[in-house]
């Protein structure tokens, strides 16, 4: 089965940017699955994050198969570019300036630091005892990581409920995520990572 | 033979209404009033529906077709995981309302994967409480014709399933509906709600062949008689549950404890007789909650000659 442009249901037409590749052996299964992904994701408001998906569905095996390749987003932004800084005794006051970036602005930090020696003073104020101002001012914020789990929630949302046996393979930009319900077997995994490195350099049609 | 109809109108000289049911020997099932309009589920006596008809016309409201009315439905999915809650089996369940049924939503413990799906022989048994179950099958045809199929193999009371890809039969069930599998969002499209249609259709057709089968070894009572019987009663009066008394094709459901009340139960008086003498009265699974299941005509008269 080749790329499907837009997804066979009418209410999606219109509405979604993401490719797909479908491979199985029900038709049904198939498209019902392709529908529910559409769906899921514009529910989530991160339809226009996924560049292409692949799905592999065998229900006779018990075997599912998605991988997901992410849309690359505008980079890494300093934090310099959406606070400022100022050297206090003892650590660096932060005021943020772009409120969409405080919350992974604070997860950064207490990841880097820990969270005793960093305070949230106010909602756009914080102070990160024992630090300099300038290495705080060199760190990058990475908009993926939102991003790739959100993504993995919206997969988890569409696996069937009974795969409880999964695995996953993840790089950059393509997610891939293999489940049955017994057991894993080689040749299931060995399945994914053909999907999965297809998704990483496609294959000329 | 006793007819469910619902009245939909305005509550200015609504006791003409409710005398007449009760002239013609019928019973007021559901009130509901919502200010100054007011809906009315009753049964009524076949015969005397162009009498009820006329009254109705006479005060300016309408009589609705309930063919659902005086049923109490499961809608069953494999969980109650987000995978199948809440839609399409709410979505089903809400539709079958509008036909007069009672719905329960029910979601098995163990009932998703396709080798590991499995029903308990307790839920089975709440199972048949009801008059009817739905199953909610989904998306893999090669799972439902194979293995889903088991979990309502042994179940007593008529089964719709409802199934995603075109199956041409399946095995064990009454009612098959094909083209609704797993949902994210609420069935609101025109082709979703045909959807819907054919389901409620497909349990009207199963409901009403129940109908016959009752019909033919016909109950002592009808299961409305008995509740204007137990409406009387204090512990149905104080109960604050939703639908005190739930009727079903063959009997009835009362929201009462039933070690506290089975004596006061067995002694209730219809017609003449104690419920004890026409009916079996049992304990419900679901907590807090009698099951009155009515004696046929040919079993209470047979018991009293002996």
């Amino acid at each position: 089965m080749g790329w499907a442009r837009r997804c066979f249901h009418p209410a999606c037409w219109g509405e979604t940017l993401v490719e797909f590749e479908l491979e199985g052996t029900e038709q049904y299964a198939l498209e019902s699955y392709q529908w529910l992904l559409e769906r899921i994701l514009i529910d989530m408001g991160i339809s226009t994050m996924v560049e292409r998906a692949h799905f592999v569905i065998r229900p006779d095996q018990t075997l599912f198969i998605i991988s997901l390749k992410v849309k690359q987003s505008g980079g890494k932004r300093p934090v310099y570019d959406i606070a400022e800084m100022e050297s206090r005794e003892g650590g660096t006051y932060i005021n943020i300036k772009d409120e969409s970036y405080a919350p992974r602005l604070l997860a950064t930090l207490w990841r880097t630091y820990g969270r005793e020696r960093v305070q949230q003073l106010t909602r756009l104020e914080i102070f990160v005892d024992g630090v300099p101002s300038e290495e705080v001012s060199d760190m990058k914020l990475d908009p993926d990581e939102d991003v790739r789990s959100q993504l993995l929630d919206a997969l988890w949302r569409l696996l069937p409920e009974g795969l409880k046996i999964r695995q996953e393979i993840y790089d950059h930009e393509v997610m891939t995520i293999v489940a049955t319900e017994h057991g894993m077997t080689v040749d299931f995994i060995k399945e994914a990572e053909k999907v999965h490195n297809k998704m990483i350099v496609p294959e000329d049609d | 033979m006793y007819e469910v109809l619902m009245y939909d109108g305005g509550v200015h000289k609504i006791e003409e209404l409710f005398d007449l049911i009760e002239d013609v020997g019928g019973f007021v099932l559901q009130k509901t009033q919502v200010q100054v309009m007011i809906t009315l589920t009753f049964a009524i006596p076949g015969e005397d529906r162009p009498l009820i008809q006329a009254k109705a016309s006479e005060l300016g409201g309408k009589i609705i077709e309930v063919p659902l009315a005086g049923t109490e439905i499961a809608v069953i999915g494999p969980t109650l995981g987000r995978h199948h809650m809440p839609h399409p089996i709410c979505d089903i369940a809400e539709h079958l309302r509008r036909y007069g049924a009672i719905t329960i939503v029910m979601g098995l413990a163990r009932g998703r994967g396709r080798k590991t799906c499995q029903i308990s022989a307790a839920e089975k048994a709440i199972i048949e409480e009801y008059d009817c179950a739905i199953f909610m099958l989904g998306n893999f045809k090669e799972c439902i014709t194979h293995e889903k199929i088991d979990l309502f193999k042994d179940i007593q009371i008529p089964v719709v399933t409802v199934v995603g890809p075109e199956v041409e039969s399946l095995p064990h069930c009454e009612g098959l509906v094909c083209g609704v599998g797993r949902k994210v969002e609420r069935m609101r499209r025109s082709e979703e709600i045909a959807k819907l249609e054919e389901i409620a259709d497909r349990v009207k057709d199963v409901i009403g062949a129940r109908r016959k089968e009752v019909e033919e070894d016909p109950l002592f009572v009808h299961p409305s008689e008995v509740k204007d019987a137990l409406d009387d009663m204090d512990a149905v009066q104080v109960c604050l549950r939703p639908a005190p008394v739930v009727l079903h094709v063959d009997g009835l459901r009362v929201k009462i404890p039933y070690k506290k009340h089975l004596k006061e139960l067995e002694e209730l008086e219809v017609y003449g007789h104690k419920l004890k003498d026409i009916a079996t009265i049992s304990d419900c699974r679901l907590g807090d909650s009698t099951i009155i299941k009515i004696r046929t005509k040919a079993e209470v008269e047979g018991r009293v000659r002996s």
